[in-house]
């Protein structure tokens, strides 16, 4: 599954419980080996780190009550809670106000049924992918079988095709591989400004630019095209987000005047697809 | 309007709030005190057992005495992810920790340097026996 894709979820279901309790104020969603999948825009990476990390070494000291399904810790100021499921982890803080059960019951639902839509979206868009990318192939296998049986029942030959006869039609076929089609992610615009920076010049997650490098490794990627919810379409060049603290945030860094001819502003979503040079 | 009075007598403040009297001595309640209402807890059939101790003292009843160290070493644990969480999202003094595993589950208390962890089967009242304990 895409881990952008999933981040993404992941982010937006956990600033929507947000809003629905207000007394939240950190949330993560961390792996049993402390990675951070995702985290609320008001937790930084460090601490959640440092939190996942804590609450592991916990869950790794609870075999004698058979696994930790869930905890609590009530402090002076307020509350953490740690929800366990077979997949994940989910840890909150939240002041002593929140209703405990109600901030739990929200997450163990939401968490899992978003995750599971995830992979499930992503698992029908890669089977698109392969699905568009592979009848040329196949046409072809089947033409070169029928021609291969006509022409053999024509000459009512004995002898069997030479294998060499199809070889090449295969090696034509290897020799130009077939991409996939470049593949959109989601980001959420940010504005980027300054006097270094270039106005005609997007920023873009690292992880997505090094993604697209992996798929599409003989192609040359210099430019991307942004597509906004109402269809505006721009291509422009990019680069990688420099700052740390803004990756892995499914956030797109672009100036005013792209923002202007795309008609959209910070806080909208857009996709991305790389456009690929031939 | 909530009325206030206060009065000292025999090292005890006495508070007046609406016609209720709540008494609470300066002292916490004692290592002793603590320990009989463990006896008493620790006699409920879905009570598995107990950890007391404090800078001086410690008593350890576990109807199991061979899951001892895994409850402890579990405890320790807990208490400093508590303490560990609180330093990180800045939630002041740790109060109580309530772990539920999938066969059982632990109360961590703090009363004054009392630590207290009361381990227990899924089923049980957590909420009833941390009551019984801060009263």
């Amino acid at each position: 599954m895409s881990n952008e894709l999933c981040t993404f979820a992941l982010k937006t279901t956990l600033s929507e419980i947000k809003k629905v309790c207000p007394d939240l104020s950190h949330s993560l969603i961390f792996d049993k080996d402390a990675n951070i999948l995702a985290t609320d825009e008001d937790t930084s990476q460090e601490n959640a780190t440092q939190a996942a990390h804590a609450l592991n070494a916990l869950i790794g000291k609870a075999e004698v009550i058979g696994g930790i399904d869930s905890t609590t810790f009530e402090t002076a100021e307020g509350r953490v809670s740690l929800i366990c499921t077979p997949t994940l982890r989910i840890a909150t803080v939240a002041s002593s106000r929140s209703e405990e059960r109600f901030v739990t019951a929200l997450h163990r639902v939401l968490v899992p049924t978003v995750l599971e839509l995830a992979e499930k979206i992503s698992q029908e868009s890669s089977e698109e992918i392969s699905q568009e990318s592979l009848p040329n192939n196949f046409t072809v296998t089947e033409e070169t079988i029928t021609t291969e049986e006509t022409e053999q029942s024509n000459e009512s030959a004995v002898q069997e095709q030479p294998a060499e006869e199809t070889i090449p039609i295969e090696d034509e076929l290897s020799a130009e591989p077939s991409y996939p089609e470049p593949m959109a992610t989601q980001f959420m615009i940010e504005n980027v400004g300054g006097l270094l920076v270039s106005t005609d010049t997007v920023q873009i997650d690292n992880a997505a630019i090094l993604q697209w490098n992996e798929t599409y490794e003989d192609k040359k990627i210099t430019e991307v095209e942004i597509e906004t919810l109402s269809g505006q379409t721009t291509r422009c060049k990019f680069k990688p987000i420099k700052d740390t603290k803004h990756n892995g945030k499914g956030v797109i860094r672009i100036p005013k005047k792209v923002q202007l001819a795309l008609q959209a502003c910070e806080g909208e979503l857009v996709t991305v697809k790389p456009v690929l040079e031939l | 309007m909530v009325k206030k009075k206060k009065q000292t007598h025999n090292d005890a403040e006495t508070e007046m709030m609406e016609g209720i009297t709540i008494t609470a001595t300066d002292q916490e309640p004692t290592f002793a005190t603590i320990r009989l209402n463990l006896i008493e807890i620790s006699k409920k059939p879905n009570v598995t057992g107990y950890i007391l101790r404090n800078s001086t003292s410690a008593v350890i009843d576990l109807k199991d005495p061979e899951t001892l160290q895994s409850f402890a070493i579990l405890s320790a644990e807990a208490t400093e992810t508590a303490e560990e969480l609180s330093r990180l999202f800045k939630l002041g003094k740790v109060e109580n920790i309530l772990i539920e595993g999938k066969n059982q589950k632990i109360v961590c208390l703090s009363v004054g340097e009392n630590k207290i962890n009361v381990f227990m089967e899924k089923d049980a009242s957590h909420a009833a026996i941390a009551k019984q304990l801060l009263r």
